[in-house]
C-alpha cells in the first residue's frame, strides 16, 4: 500500500525505509525517519527504545501526529495476527507490483509466506 | 465506571478513537456467539498475561512449538487450549498451523470458538498496543454482562482457504450484507467472517485507528487526520515487517 500511495500521489519514495533504513524512510515522506523508528519500536516491544522514539516523534511532528501514528501501529499489530492465526493466503500472488515489493523486501522468507506459496 | 476517558494522557485523543474503544469494551463484556461475557473478558485478560509470559518466550525460542515440553494451564474460566490459543496468537502467531487448529477442535476448542477468541485477541490487543505506544496505563477490563452465547453461525461459511471456514467473497448477503459490498473483499477481511461480529468489531476499530473500508480506497488525506496516507502506510509497513507479516 505504501508503493501504491506513492504511485497515486506521484511521490518518489525509497521502499527500503520499510526495512529500517532511516534515510530511506525520510525520502519523500515528511517525518518519515521518526515515524519509521516509532513504528519499529512499537512492534519490537523494547520499552526503552519506544520511549526515545516517542519523544523524537513528538518533538519533530507534534501531539496529533504521535497519536495518529500510535493508532496505526496498534492497528497493524492486529493485522499480522489475523492473517497468520487464520492461515490466509495473499489474494493475488501474481500481481506484478506485489511480486516486486516481496522481492525487494525479502518477504518470501517470512513464516507466514507458506500459506501463500504452497 | 466510564472507560477510555484518557485523563492520564498528556496528548489529546481523538473523539472517534475514544468512541471506538468504548464501543468495543461494551461488546467485550457482552455474550458473544461462542463465549460468555466473563469468558470474553478472561480472553482479553490473558492477552496481558501473554505479553510477559516466560513460557511463551521459551517456546518462541524453541525450534518448534510442537516439540516444546511445557504447556499453559487452564484457568478457572478458560480451558488450557483456550489459554494457549490466546498466547499463541499474541506471541507466536507465525507458527500456527492447520494441524494446531484441528487439534484444538478435537480437544473442544471449535473453529467457531477459535475465530471468536482470535477476534477478541486482535481487537483488545490493538487497543492495548495503542496505549503502550503512547506510554499510557492499560484500561481496566470491564465487568461481564449476563447472558449466554447466541451460537450464531453464518450458513454460507465454507472451508475454502485458510485454517477455518469463511464466508465466500460472494456470500456477504442477508444478515451479513454489511460485511463487504458487491463481492469486493480480501482474504484478510474474510478471515474472521465465521463469526461476523468479530469482523465488525475490527472494522469499527480499524476505522478509528487506521481507516474505514471506504477511506482505504482513497489516497487523499482525511481532514480529521494528522497523517497522510503515505505516512500511515510507512508506519503500517514497518510494524508489519518487524512482525514478519507476509500478507
Amino acid at each position: 500500500m505504501l508503493r501504491v500511495s506513492a504511485y497515486t500521489t506521484k511521490t518518489e519514495i525509497d521502499i527500503q525505509g520499510v526495512s529500517g533504513n532511516p534515510e530511506a524512510a525520510a525520502t519523500g515522506i515528511e517525518f518519515g525517519s521518526e515515524l519509521m523508528t516509532f513504528a519499529e519500536a512499537v512492534a519490537s516491544r523494547n520499552e526503552d527504545d519506544l520511549a526515545i522514539a516517542r519523544a523524537r516523534l513528538l518533538e519533530a511532528a507534534g501531539e496529533s501526529v504521535l497519536v495518529d501514528a500510535a493508532g496505526v501501529a496498534g492497528n497493524f499489530q492486529r493485522m499480522v495476527r489475523i492473517a497468520d492465526s487464520m492461515g490466509i493466503p495473499i489474494d493475488d500472488m501474481q500481481a506484478n507490483l506485489g511480486k516486486q515489493v516481496r522481492q525487494e523486501l525479502g518477504l518470501n522468507s517470512f513464516p507466514g509466506a507458506r500459506n501463500s506459496l504452497k | 465506571m466510564a472507560y477510555f476517558e484518557y485523563s492520564d494522557s498528556p496528548y489529546p485523543i481523538r473523539d472517534d478513537i475514544k468512541a471506538a474503544h468504548r464501543a468495543f469494551w461494551v461488546r467485550l463484556a457482552s455474550p458473544g456467539c461462542w463465549w460468555t461475557g466473563a469468558e470474553r473478558i478472561a480472553i482479553a485478560g490473558e492477552i496481558r498475561e501473554a505479553t510477559g509470559c516466560g513460557l511463551c518466550q521459551e517456546r518462541k525460542a524453541a525450534l518448534s512449538p510442537y516439540t516444546f515440553g511445557r504447556e499453559h494451564e487452564a484457568t478457572h474460566v478458560l480451558s488450557a487450549e483456550a489459554v494457549d490459543a490466546v498466547h499463541r496468537v499474541v506471541t507466536d502467531q507465525g507458527r500456527i498451523t492447520q494441524a494446531y487448529v484441528d487439534s484444538n477442535a478435537e480437544l473442544g476448542l471449535s473453529n467457531e470458538a477459535y475465530v471468536e477468541l482470535a477476534g477478541i485477541v486482535v481487537a483488545a490487543f490493538s487497543i492495548d498496543e495503542f496505549h503502550r505506544a503512547l506510554g499510557l496505563t492499560l484500561e481496566p477490563l470491564p465487568d461481564a454482562a449476563a447472558g449466554e452465547p447466541s451460537h450464531y453461525r453464518p450458513q454460507q461459511a465454507a472451508h475454502q482457504v485458510g485454517y477455518v471456514p469463511m464466508i465466500p467473497a460472494d456470500g456477504a448477503t442477508g444478515d451479513e450484507a454489511d460485511l463487504w459490498q458487491g463481492g469486493r473483499t480480501a482474504n484478510v477481511l474474510r478471515a474472521l467472517s465465521l463469526v461476523p461480529d468479530a469482523l465488525r468489531d475490527w472494522q469499527r476499530l480499524a476505522s478509528a485507528q487506521y481507516l474505514s473500508m471506504k477511506a482505504m480506497a482513497s489516497f487523499d488525506q482525511l481532514p480529521e487526520r494528522s497523517l497522510s496516507r503515505m505516512q500511515m502506510e510507512l508506519v503500517a509497513a514497518r510494524v508489519s515487517s518487524i512482525n514478519e507479516c507476509f500478507y
